[in-house]
């Protein structure tokens, strides 16, 4: 798996040997420590790391007034009181237990190899309110070994620290931060209902154009309108576009599908994914399968909208976490019970509902 | 990772660190022209320039304040006979050392961080014991328990210090970096240090990812490991 090629592999050449020794006394006291049951933490450069925040992973809503109303010490000392009263699941919570199962199905294809997920969580709360948040891991017993409380700093050094395939955060700035830094992150919402979701399969879905692929052709419909765009896309179908913010994060989970399919397991795969895209099939739809196809990629189910509502298609799918650019389809989504990912990336975030906006106003909407 | 060590003393007031002469000072480039040229800073400059930062705070705050960090330099040669004499009279003494992180230019210098090893004071008594069974000699061992001792001195001070600023905008910035633990024996560290008296600000959990991006990140200037890091190395004197 390429995670971050050349430069990061070099430099850590030097120190690579005592790191090793390191992984070897590390193996041996997990294998030994009371954790006879859990099993260890994969190395970051095998592993497809999927960076939580607090407050995606746990409900924090009512400590969050708390913090906005009154204060960092209030905060804090709030969390303290409740200290041993586990938080409620949040919105990425079903995605993470998703996750979960997924690595338990490949520890058991595959006992030894460390091409897992690896859930980090991600956070720059404050580090008191660690104690709290460790009480409620071990409550609902996710695999979350690592973590990072940055107590008020920037987590966006430490996500590539971790060589973070995926960043999940209900702050939209370090959402967008993380994306001028080449890392794959959306940015998620409270959820009020939300479907019932399979516990067997995780599943994922796309939104195409500036989730997948750039921006480049949503540029052509929003400045010259559908026709040309259109045109456009049946002159270049054979031009394959050029790579979004997310197509990393599909290429690793096409990876870890692999390894099912090499198994026989391809009708069971634990993994399912879907590209639902307001594209025709028949005027546009050819040239983003043709793209696919140039990277090596495949998704499971690509759903060709041609400008019909997400929300129901999305309502019958039940996928774990639903990926697009546009406010317009997420909050379209959210309103039949599907949990939306927002990413914040290209044209799409200076109009709202076909209509330009000013930039002021791009940056309000965001928040 | 620098090789120098800070030393603290079991002071009931001031919180002392001794520093070599020749962290302070980089003695290598040093010319052998005019007397009057200053020398160039070592690797310990942008440490004491955050050690005073606290200071003046401290000061600002309470201008009668008596718990500060008081700094001494050894003037000495820093012969590799002597470093090893250094390192082993701290063992025999009980004086608890720390790393001096190595400082890079663009350290900020309005903030000291302090990092303590969760793996340190976040491992029990047994399992100390069970280190042996994987490579950690017998006197490996025993100074890895000295060090939760002397850990918990420097640890109550800092403590004290930090309570003198609020959460935000503090010149004092206290992490814990847990490398081989679980996340439970991390939050036995934090509650282990908040006993003590210390609430950390910052707290880092890596089940055994490698540390130096991670360092990197952190910048911090003074690492608690309890000789963690001499451990790794075989050719350091333990």
């Amino acid at each position: 798996m390429s995670k971050h090629e050349g430069t990061e592999r070099g430099a850590q050449s030097n120190s690579d040997n005592s790191e090793e020794k390191d992984w070897a006394a590390v193996k041996a006291v997990f294998d030994n420590a009371n954790t006879a049951k859990k099993p260890r933490p994969p190395k970051p450069s095998n592993a497809v790391t999927i960076a939580v925040s607090s407050r995606t992973l746990f409900n924090m809503v009512k400590e969050r007034k708390v913090f906005e109303e009154e204060g960092l010490e209030r905060y804090v000392a709030h969390q303290l009181e409740l200290e041993d009263q586990p938080f409620n699941p949040g919105v990425s919570f079903p995605f993470v237990k998703a996750l979960m199962n997924v690595n338990a199905h490949l520890r058991e294809l595959y006992p030894d190899s460390e091409e897992l997920f690896d859930i980090v969580l991600m956070t720059n709360n404050h580090a008191q309110v660690g104690v709290r948040l460790i009480n409620s891991i071990n409550y609902y017993d996710l695999t979350i070994e690592r973590f990072c409380m940055t107590g008020g700093e920037s987590p966006i050094g430490y996500l590539k620290a971790y060589m973070t395939n995926l960043y999940l955060s209900k702050d939209s700035t370090k959402v967008q931060e993380a994306i001028e830094e080449g890392i794959a992150a959306a940015t998620m919402f409270t959820c009020d209902s939300e479907n019932e979701l399979s516990d067997t399969q995780l599943r994922v879905a796309f939104d195409g154009d500036a989730v997948l692929f750039s921006d480049e052709s949503e540029i052509i419909v929003k400045e010259h309108g559908l026709d040309t765009f259109f045109k456009h896309e049946k002159e270049f179908e054979n031009k394959p576009l050029a790579q979004g913010p997310l197509k990393c994060f599909l290429e690793a989970l096409g990876k870890l599908q692999r390894k099912f399919y090499a198994k026989d397991q391809r009708i069971n795969c634990p993994i399912r994914t879907y590209l639902v895209t307001a594209r025709s099939a028949a005027s546009a739809g050819a040239r983003v399968l043709k793209t696919l196809r140039s990277w090596g990629l495949e998704v499971d189910e690509a759903l060709f909208l041609a400008g019909a509502p997400k929300g129901p298609l999305l309502h019958k799918i039940r996928p774990h976490i639903f990926f697009d650019d546009q406010m317009f389809h997420i909050e379209g989504a959210q309103e039949l019970g599907t949990i939306a990912a927002h990413v914040p990336y290209g044209i799409g975030q200076k109009y709202h509902k076909g209509k330009r906006i000013e930039t002021s106003d791009a940056e309000e909407k965001m928040k | 990772m620098a090789v120098s060590h800070l030393f603290v003393q079991n002071c009931a007031g001031p919180l002392m660190i001794a520093l070599q002469y020749n962290d302070l000072f980089d003695l290598l480039s040093i010319s052998t022209s005019t007397n009057t040229d200053a020398l160039p800073k070592g690797r310990a400059f942008t440490f004491i320039k955050a050690v005073q930062t606290v200071n003046e705070r401290l000061v600002d705050q309470n201008k009668t304040e008596s718990l500060l960090f008081e700094v001494i330099l050894i003037a000495k040669e820093c012969s590799e006979e002597i470093k090893m004499k250094i390192v082993e009279s701290v063992k025999h003494y009980g004086i608890p050392a720390a790393l001096l992180y190595d400082q890079a230019d663009h350290h900020v210098l309005n903030q000291l961080k302090v990092i303590f090893s969760g793996d340190v004071i976040g491992f029990s008594e047994d399992s100390l014991d069970s280190l042996s069974d994987f490579g950690f000699g017998e006197t490996q061992i025993e100074t890895f328990k000295a060090a939760k001792i002397c850990v918990k001195e420097f640890a109550v001070l800092i403590g004290q210090m930090r309570r003198r600023f609020g959460h935000e905008n503090s010149p004092l910035c206290t992490c814990v970096l847990s490398v081989w633990g679980s996340r439970n024996i991390c939050a036995t560290a934090l509650k282990t240090l908040r006993e003590w008296g210390l609430d950390v600000d910052e707290v880092y959990c890596l089940a055994g990812a490698p540390c130096s991006p991670i360092l990197a990140v952190v910048k911090p200037h003074i690492l608690w490991d309890g000789g963690l890091h001499n451990m790794r190395d075989s050719s350091a004197p333990s």
